[in-house]
């Protein structure tokens, strides 16, 4: 008799378990099955000079105002990627990180894979903002490295840098001398020297030659290549003598210089290639 | 006759071997039964992140905090036995060269270092100046001035000091500095087998070390993971600049002005190496030649870790929390005064071809800050000091007055 009980009681609680886990798969199915069919991105970054992978710390390149240079580092955000469909509407890949880091020294960041579910069809372009929008650019975005460390002082207009070059050039008497080639938050200054006011120096970055299909199930690969050498050809010759003053070092605290800089940047990215 | 005295000796023998096997069994369960009284249940300890300090921290998988490991670290760090002798003359620990009332560094007026320098039980000075031990957790981009002491850093051993290439002496983290500690000549110069085997024989630690690990057996590991903890857990986030980023306090007019030229590009240029009121670790961590020197001889400078030209003569841009208690500075601690640290930013520094870009008014050989902007910006840096770091009871000696504990 009792062992009958056991038997019972064993067979109600693998009929339970087994309906449990039943049930359970069945709501993972429908959980993980997408609503339409779709696709992913995967972006890899790159930086050349003159159509070249950059050689750093090599005094190798001269710009088009003729300053001899070599780079150190680059670092820099692009924010709210948008992929624009054929025939209207637009994707911003925002669902999980709606920024990426990159740093020419730490290869993860040479890679993102947006978590953002992408529908499938034709794309005819790709846009992104430079740097961090104003709504987004704060201060205390970022507590951990590497991305804190482009923190832009609060008095500065604060947020974070959108990029850190960091460079050396051969100046006119011949010494080679550092340049942060820096941009983020510009300031107006009184004639007293005092901060009036502030500019907001991102600017929106239009892919030329970036229309892609995404197919169902499928990831495309799109290397966006970051050309340094436009950063200081059209339409301002950017020489850097011109920047380097007494108590004035770089363009950090120099709208002038930011905006020239950020004038320039409309034709610095490009597609590497799309696959 | 003799055939029964024969039976009765065997007998005998097998009674012995019975009783032996079951006294035995007796010890065995005992044994099982103390540990059964003892239970191994450590206390987890959770880090408290102060506002705008990183979440990542820097806390190894195979060790995470205890409140017993913390407390085992902490007698470890201030125990002189952990040169693995008990003369007199010859203890020494963490705490002898790291004092709390210094930020954890050896201080410029200590009698027994002269300059703030210290040396080891052979009486070698250290190759660097002393790092202060101050928020160690947050950092994620390697330890010691040149960041030998890393993640990535896949080596095992030192062959130089005779440790051979085995797992527990890998080089990666606070864990790793510790164990370095006991064999290297300008620190305990000792061996890592006599520092276990003397802490295994004072009584009070194997209790100590089940309560923390779940074994009372002393290891080297089990020493360096303890030690570890308890450095994590020196936190420095209660400064004046603190409470006025938290909205409790003000800065006077002249701190305010510092702070400004702190961190502005045509002021000071401090803020790209040491941090903004964002980034209140006032470090990057990172590596910078400042520009110091126009030779460099010293074989530990950061390009010896990454073999890029552009690091010679580069060194991690410490903390500037609590950097009045913190002289020497520089990484060969040729500066004995923050005014020395000052005067040198403001108009000594010189160029290298491996000078840091960051070092932006190289040419002009400095800021060229007037005296009362000087003075203002010293007026900031000592908002940094955080007196309430320096005297934490859970930072400090264990057992004051005990000779084993206070062999400063």
């Amino acid at each position: 008799m009792i062992f009958m009980k056991c038997n019972l009681s064993l067979n109600i609680f693998i009929y339970m378990a087994f309906s449990i886990l039943f049930f359970s798969s069945c709501e993972k199915e429908k959980i993980s099955q997408p609503n339409t069919e779709a696709g992913k991105i995967v972006f890899k970054f790159n930086q050349t000079y003159n159509g070249q992978p950059i050689i750093y710390d090599s005094l190798l390149y001269v710009n088009a105002a003729g300053n001899k240079l070599m780079i150190d580092q680059i670092q820099y955000f692009i924010s709210d990627v948008t992929l624009h469909k054929s025939g209207g509407g637009l994707k911003i890949l925002n669902s999980k990180e709606f920024c990426h880091y990159i740093d020419k020294d730490i290869p993860s960041t040479l890679t993102w894979s947006p978590a953002d579910v992408i529908a499938t069809g034709a794309y005819d372009s790709i846009s992104f903002t430079f740097g961090l929008s104003k709504i987004e650019n704060k201060t205390g975005l970022f507590v951990n490295p590497p991305e804190n460390n482009m923190s832009w002082p609060e008095m500065l207009g604060g947020g974070y840098h959108y990029m850190k070059m960091n460079l050396k050039f051969q100046d006119s008497t011949n010494y080679l001398s550092p340049f942060n080639f820096h941009l983020g938050i510009g300031q107006i200054y009184n004639s007293k020297d005092s901060i009036i006011g502030f500019v907001q120096n991102y600017f929106n970055v239009t892919l030329p030659n970036s229309s892609f299909v995404i197919e169902n199930g499928k990831t495309k690969e799109i290397q966006i290549i970051m050309n340094v050498e436009s950063w200081f050809k059209t339409p301002h010759i950017f020489d850097f003598n011109q920047w380097e003053m007494p108590g004035m070092m770089g363009i950090m605290q120099n709208e002038t210089g930011m905006k020239a800089a950020c004038d320039n940047g409309f034709d610095v990215f490009t597609i590497g290639y799309i696959k | 006759m003799f055939k029964k005295q024969l039976e009765y000796q065997q007998n005998f023998k097998f009674f012995k071997i019975e009783f032996l096997i079951i006294l035995f069994l007796f010890i065995f369960c005992r044994r099982d039964k103390t540990n059964e009284v003892q239970p191994y249940h450590p206390t987890s300890y959770q880090i408290k992140i102060p506002l705008f300090f990183p979440t990542k921290l820097n806390i190894p998988d195979d060790n995470p905090m205890t409140v017993e490991g913390i407390e085992l670290g902490r007698y470890l760090f201030y125990d002189g036995r952990f040169s693995g002798r008990t003369d007199p003359d010859s203890l020494m620990s963490c705490s002898t060269c790291h004092l709390q009332a210094n930020a954890f560094k050896c201080g410029i007026n200590n009698p027994k270092f002269i300059d703030g320098r210290p040396y080891g039980l052979s009486g070698k000075v250290t190759p660097h100046n002393m790092m202060p031990l101050i928020n160690l957790v947050f950092n994620n981009e390697g330890y010691l001035w040149n960041g030998m002491i890393n993640n990535n850093n896949t080596n095992l051993g030192l062959a130089v000091y005779g440790v051979p290439p085995k797992p527990e002496y890998n080089l990666k983290n606070i864990e790793s500095v510790v164990w370095m500690a006991i064999v290297a000549p300008h620190e305990a110069n000792g061996s890592i087998e006599r520092t276990v085997k003397t802490i295994q024989n004072i009584p009070m630690y194997p209790p100590m070390f089940f309560k923390a690990f779940g074994s009372d057996t002393v290891t080297i590991d089990r020493i360096s993971k303890s030690i570890a903890q308890f450095i994590r857990t020196l936190i420095s986030c209660d400064s004046k600049f603190d409470k006025y980023l938290n909205g409790e306090v003000d800065l006077a007019d002249a701190e305010r002005r510092g702070f400004e030229l702190f961190t502005t590009n045509n002021g000071a240029d401090c803020f790209h190496c040491h941090g903004t009121d964002a980034q209140p670790l006032f470090t990057t961590n990172l590596f910078y030649n400042n520009g110091k020197d126009t030779v460099f001889t010293d074989l530990k400078d950061r390009f010896s870790v990454t073999k890029n030209p552009q690091d010679i003569g580069a060194y991690r841009a410490p903390t500037l929390r609590n950097i009045l208690y913190t002289a020497p500075y520089m990484h060969d601690g040729r500066f004995k005064t923050l005014d020395e640290v000052l005067n040198f930013y403001n108009q000594k520094v010189v160029w290298s071809p491996s000078i840091s870009p960051m070092m932006q008014r190289v040419k002009d050989g400095g800021v060229h800050l007037t005296p009362s902007q000087i003075s203002d910006l010293k007026a900031f840096l000592s908002t940094l000091s955080d007196e309430k770091f320096i005297t934490n009871p859970s930072f400090s000696n264990p057992r004051p007055s005990d000779p084993y504990f206070s062999h400063n």
